[in-house]
Parts: structure tokens; sequence; C-alpha cells
């Protein structure tokens, strides 16, 4: 089943056309890793894809719902009430966890699917502390984000994700902002969700990482998908800007 | 928020008509002993309050007490928030065109307030000296208009505003300013209570008339004052508060008519 | 000849002190929500209302409280008496009941100005990463403000609010512009009649303490907000 299709996004910020002509579809299970220099778009992308940011133009749907459809060349957006419904189908990780501060850990997990949801509030925290236990973080329900390591709030903000129960998951770099030593501990939940079959987009530096746990990789340069394939463009890429970013990130 | 606005001010304000007062309202100077002031268990008194009793008493009139500010005194008497300003109001600085002035009953001089040992004794030892008003009383405008010439040699040529009297004694007191320039009753009346530590000048830098101030309209009612005033005159009443309150008798203009 | 007693002198000011603390509480009272919907104004989608709030609040902040007290105040007595004139009808508006009620729309109209500006501080203080955070997870934008960027910002604008509520502490005598009889007034007008000091001193000790309870209200507050940063 294909959770997500994206065809023909186009997005300028002034005079800089940041994408262009970008088409991406993701089957329900897949796990997509995006990769790519800085101010390649990549996150500008991911940013229209969950209608953070507007497309200019082009087509966005989730399980053959359209957010948006293109109408004269200009992307034209469904009412409210279904961009509303649409937003329940995915989640999103923040490079900077965007934790709210002034709740516990547990009401940042709960709040939103018993608000939002109008899920039974005894499901929704025996959920969040099934989501803890998997996170690593059973007894920290009570804690403020400020008391916890980066690590953990990304954590928090993983579990936070999954408590609304998306059909899938975005990461937006989810260990940049992290010390080397803590990116190890979010690499490994990822992981786990991709043995579950969790279907995932994650932008990604980290390049090893996404050889092993992507079923497909884009790779992004100048607002357009330079290359596109299996894992293994990652030991061999044909395009030759590939060859040079990669190179250059290896040294 | 412009709604609201709207509805509160059509909750508060009334239209009304002229103002037709039940009782009356008699605005004052709660800062200007001995003529209108608070006493000393905490009630306003002095001699325009008490003679304001006496007029209302023989009219049958309720008094009602209205502490204003005296800088928007004539606002507040236009508005109809009170219905006269009874309270050692100098009358020769008003537009008797559109105010409805009593006769006067106190002539009251602008005299100079010094401490005895100042060594000023006339109007020239003022030359470079500091000189404290209180700001928009008669003294103040008398040494901006009429006086100015004399002001003119004041150390910095003008004399020192401050927003009461309280605060030039304080000054005067203190050593901050040499004088005050002061109406006579204030001037007497703070030398009373200090003994020989002040002295009045022997001259005075002017002579004015203290009168009651009603709405154009209320010629009426100002007559009706004024018949009760003279009554009070009569009956001895004026003079003997003059004395309680420590008033010059020199001031008291309607006296001096009276023994002719 | 100052023959006041002492206890005359503070239970005469008290009295006053009733009056202080009826602006005070009365102002604040309306002016930090009122400054909230000001706020909100001032933020609007639409231009023209923007614009209007931008205008009162500069004029609320740009000139002196006394002054918007006594437009307040005479403001719709001579305007009806101008009118009245211009176009040959009678009729006079002016205020009636008690002078407080104007007191306390002049303060509350001129406290809400500052107190929209010190909440919009504190509402552009918070990262957009709140915003998004809160719209990915299906937040609606009144329950976005109402839960996660309002908390926040009273934490944030406490300590502001603690500075403006004590100028307010001090800007109740200017209630006087209207002839309001309040406790710092009373005090002057028995400093003059009884040539004393000690009213000023009095009324210096009911600001004080006065200033002090609230300085310990707000510590209290912030305390109770510091479970998390």
């Amino acid at each position: 089943m294909r959770i997500l299709e994206i065809n023909h996004c186009r997005k300028r910020f002034g005079e800089n056309q940041v994408l262009n002509d970008i088409s991406l579809s993701v089957e329900e299970g897949q796990v997509v890793s995006i990769i790519g220099p800085s101010g390649s778009g990549k996150s500008t992308l991911l940013r229209c894809a969950t209608l953070l940011e507007t497309m200019d133009g082009g087509e966005l749907k989730y399980l053959d719902r359209a957010a948006v459809r293109e109408e004269n060349g200009r992307a034209v957006y469904a009412p409210p009430a279904e961009l509303k419904k649409i937003r329940q189908c995915f989640g999103l990780v923040f490079q900077n966890f965007n934790l709210f501060p002034h709740y516990s850990v547990l009401r940042n997990i709960t709040e939103a699917p018993i608000l939002v949801q109008k899920r039974k509030k005894e499901e929704v925290y025996a959920q969040a502390k099934e989501l803890l236990k998997k996170m690593g973080l059973s007894g920290r329900e009570d804690a403020y984000p400020y008391q916890l390591s980066g690590g953990q709030q990304q954590r928090v903000s993983i579990a936070r994700a999954l408590a609304m129960q998306p059909k899938m998951l975005f990461f937006d770099e989810p260990t940049s902002a992290l010390d080397p030593e803590l990116t190890g501990e979010i690499l490994k939940v990822i992981r786990d969700l991709a043995a579950e079959k969790m279907t995932m987009v994650i932008v990604t530096h980290e390049m090893s990482f996404a050889r092993d746990v992507s079923d497909q990789v884009v790779f992004m340069d100048g607002g357009v998908i330079v290359e596109q394939g299996a894992p293994e463009i990652i030991s061999n890429p044909t395009q030759e800007r590939t060859i040079r970013f990669l190179k250059n990130f290896a040294r | 928020m412009k709604k609201m606005l709207a509805m509160a001010l059509v909750l508060m304000l009334t239209l009304t008509a002229a103002a037709c007062a039940e009782t009356f309202k008699m605005g004052f100077d709660a800062e200007y002993p001995p003529y209108t002031y608070m006493g000393d268990d905490g009630e306003y008194t002095g001699f325009d309050i008490e003679m304001c009793k006496k007029v209302c008493e023989k009219l049958g009139w309720e008094l009602e007490l209205v502490p204003i500010n005296w800088d928007t005194k004539l606002m507040t008497l236009d508005m109809g928030e009170i219905d006269c300003i009874w309270s050692g109001l100098t009358i020769d600085v008003i537009d008797p065109e559109a105010y409805c002035l009593s006769t006067p009953y106190s002539d009251n001089s602008q005299m100079i307030l010094t401490r005895a040992d100042s060594g000023i004794t006339t109007l020239s030892d003022l030359a470079g000296k500091k000189v404290a008003v209180q700001l928009g009383t008669s003294a103040d405008l008398l040494l901006q208009g009429d006086q100015k010439a004399l002001a003119d040699t004041f150390d910095g040529g003008e004399a020192v505003k401050l927003p009461n009297y309280n605060d030039c004694f304080a000054q005067l007191e203190a050593g901050a300013v040499d004088a005050i320039a002061i109406d006579i009753g204030v001037a007497a009346n703070k030398i009373a209570v200090y003994g020989d530590e002040y002295v009045m000048l022997d001259e005075s830098i002017a002579s004015e008339k203290y009168g009651i101030c009603f709405r154009a309209e209320d010629t009426e009612m100002c007559k009706q004052v004024e018949d009760a005033y003279m009554e009070l005159v009569q009956d001895g009443t004026y003079q003997a508060l003059a004395e309680e309150f420590g008033l010059d008798v020199s001031a008291l203009c309607l006296l001096e008519t009276e023994g002719e | 000849m100052a023959k006041m007693s002492l206890g005359t002198m503070i239970l005469k000011m008290s009295e006053g002190l009733g009056t202080t603390c009826g602006i005070f509480f009365l102002t604040l009272l309306f002016s930090l929500p009122l400054g909230l919907v000001v706020t909100l104004l001032r933020r609007s989608r639409l231009g023209v209302v923007r614009g209007i709030t931008k205008v009162y609040i500069s004029i609320m902040r740009g000139t002196p409280l006394m002054l918007q007290l006594m437009v307040v105040y005479y403001g719709p007595f001579y305007l009806s008496k101008w009118i009245s004139k211009t176009f040959d009808v009678t009729f006079r508006l002016r205020w009636s009941g008690d002078v407080l009620v104007p007191i306390i729309i002049g303060f509350v109209l001129n406290y809400a100005a500052y107190f929209a500006e010190i909440y919009r501080s504190g509402i552009e203080s918070i990262p957009a990463g709140q915003y998004e955070a809160a719209q990915v997870l299906g937040y609606s934008r009144p329950q976005t403000f109402l839960r996660i960027v309002l908390p926040q910002v009273v934490k944030r604008v406490l300590p502001s609010v603690t500075n403006e509520v004590i100028t307010l502490v001090k800007d109740t005598s200017l209630a006087f512009t209207l002839g309001c009889m309040e406790m710092f007034t009373l005090g002057k007008s028995i400093a003059n009649s009884q040539s004393k000091f000690t009213p000023f001193v009095i009324a210096g000790v009911f600001y004080y303490v006065f200033n002090a309870l609230v300085a310990f209200v707000m510590a209290r507050l912030e305390r109770r907000l510091n479970y998390y940063r």
C-alpha cells in the first residue's frame, strides 16, 4: 500500500528555487533515507510533506487522500478539516526535539492523543507507559524535559510521535543536535522501529546508518533528486555529484 | 474592542441637561490653610469652609464638601462636579464674562515671606536671591505678569516654581530658597505657627481680592450666597471666624464697608 | 499648632488607602486580561486592526497617564459641549456616580497597553518549534495558544509584569488629578495643614509595605512556575 506520494513538488523562497520537480513515493513498511549537502532542499521537502511549509506547485497524497493537488500550475490545498485528518497519518521528529518544556514527559506524550484524537485516558496512559519502556525511559514519566539528556529528550519526542499511532514517521536530522556519544541510542531506536516495519522517511547525515536501515536512498542536491535507489548507491554511487558528496563526506 | 469601549461609555456616561443639584457642592483646595484645609480631627475646615457651612445653614441647603484638583478647578466647575469654587480664590484673574463672580470677601495682598535671619528687608534685597512660589497661584502669575521686572532680578531670572506651599516652606526651612511669594493670609498663618523664625516684608507685591466663583448661568445662586454672606457679616460671624482662623483683619474688606 | 494625633493621621490616611487599593486591584483585574486582548489584536491578521491597535498603544505609552485621565474624565463633556455649539443642539455628556469609574477606565486603558507590549515580547520569544510541534500533533490554533504558548509566556513575562505592578502602586497617587482623595493626597493635605513631615513618612511606609506584599506574592508565583525551565 502506498502511504505517501509526492509529485512534481516545487517550492521557491524569493529568487531561490529550493525544490524543483521533486517526486517521491513511500510504500507501507519502507524506510527511505534522504541524504545530501546542506541547502540541498531535503529539510524543506520534509517540511512541505508535513504541511509546515506550503508548496508552490505539485501534488501531495497520503493513503490516496489529496492534501495538495495542482490546478493551472499552482498548488491547491485541501480544506482545513481534510488537512486535519491527513495530519493524523504522519508523525514528525524534530532535530531540536521541540518538547513542551512546561509539560512532564507523560503529558508531552499523552496530551495530543487525549485532546486531539479524543481517545480514552486509561488507554493512552497505558500506551505511553509501553512506549516509554520501549524507549528505555521507564520511571521517567514525571520528569520535565530540562531534567533529561538530549538523547532522552529525543526518545521522548519519538514516543510522543508514536503515541498518535501514525501511519508513518518523518525524522528531520534526528541526531544532529546530539553529542556523538548520544546519537547511537537514537539510531538504535530507529533501527528497532525499522525492524517492526514502521514506515519512515529520514533526513540524515549518518551515511552508514542510512545504508543499513533503508530500503531506498534519495540523494538530493540543488533542489533536485540527483540519484535514487537501493541503499547500495551509497557504496557505489553512479552520479558524479553523488560521488563528490560522498567523497567529501568520508573525509 | 471598539464595541466594548462604546458600551462602557454608554453605560457610564449619562445624558444630562445643565446641572441641577439638590445639594450645594462647594469645591475647594484641601491644601490651602487657613481658608480650606484638613483640621486636626481629620475633617475639612478653614475660614471659607466654616463660612460656607453657615451660608448653607441660612439658606437651608445641604452642603457637600468636594476637594478638587486646583489645576483643573474651572473644568470641574464647568462640568457641574461642583457648584462653586470657594477656596481663597483670587477672582481678579478670572474672566467675569465666562463665570459669575461674587463680591470679594477678602482683600488679599501678595507678600514676601522670608527667614528672620535672611537679611532681606525690602523687595530690592531680593536681587540675586532664590524666591519660591506655588505653581499656578496668583503670586506665580503676578511674577510672570505685572511684577515680571521684580522676578527678573531673582536668581535664575524667575521664581522657583513648586507644586504646593508645603514644598515652598520645606525649601525655605532647608535654606534651598531665600524667600516665598505668597498670599498674606497664608504667610500670617505660618508666622503664627513658627513665631519669630519667619518675617514678612512690609512691602506687598500686589493686592488681590478673594471671591466665590460660580458658573455664568448661576447668577441667582450667586446672589443668594452673597445675601446670606452679608447677613453673616452683620451678625459678627464673619469677623469671629476670621479671628478664629488667624486672618489679617486688614484683609476683611466687607467689614470695612460695613464700618463706614 | 500641630495638634493632630498620630492615630488620627494614620486613621485618616487608611481611609485613603482603601481608595488606593481599590484603584490598584480593579486596574489589575481589568488591565491584565485586556492587555492580552490588545496583544492578540496587535497580532491580528487584519492590517486595519493591527494599525488601530498600534496607534492606541503608542498613544497610551507616549502621553502622560495624568493627561489620559483628564481626557477620559473631561473629554466627553467638552466634546458634547462643542458638538452642541457647532450643531445647535443641547446635550451634555458627563460622568455620573463615583469618580473612581473614569479613574479606573483611564488606568485600565493605560496599563493594558503596557501589559500588551510585555505579553507581545513574551509571545515573540516562544520558539517557532513549539508551534510546529503542536501543529504536527494536530492542536488547533486556540489549543496551541492556550495550552502550549500562553503558559510559557506567563512564566517569561512575570518579572516584567511585577515591575509594572509595582509602578502601578505608586501611580495610584495620580488619581488626584480627577480630585480623588486617595492615600497620598490625604497625606499631603494633612502635611500641609499640620506643617509636619510625618504624613509623608506614613505614606512612604504604606507604599513600601504594599509593594513588599506585591513583591512577595509575585516571587511566590515565580517560584511556583519554577518547576520547569
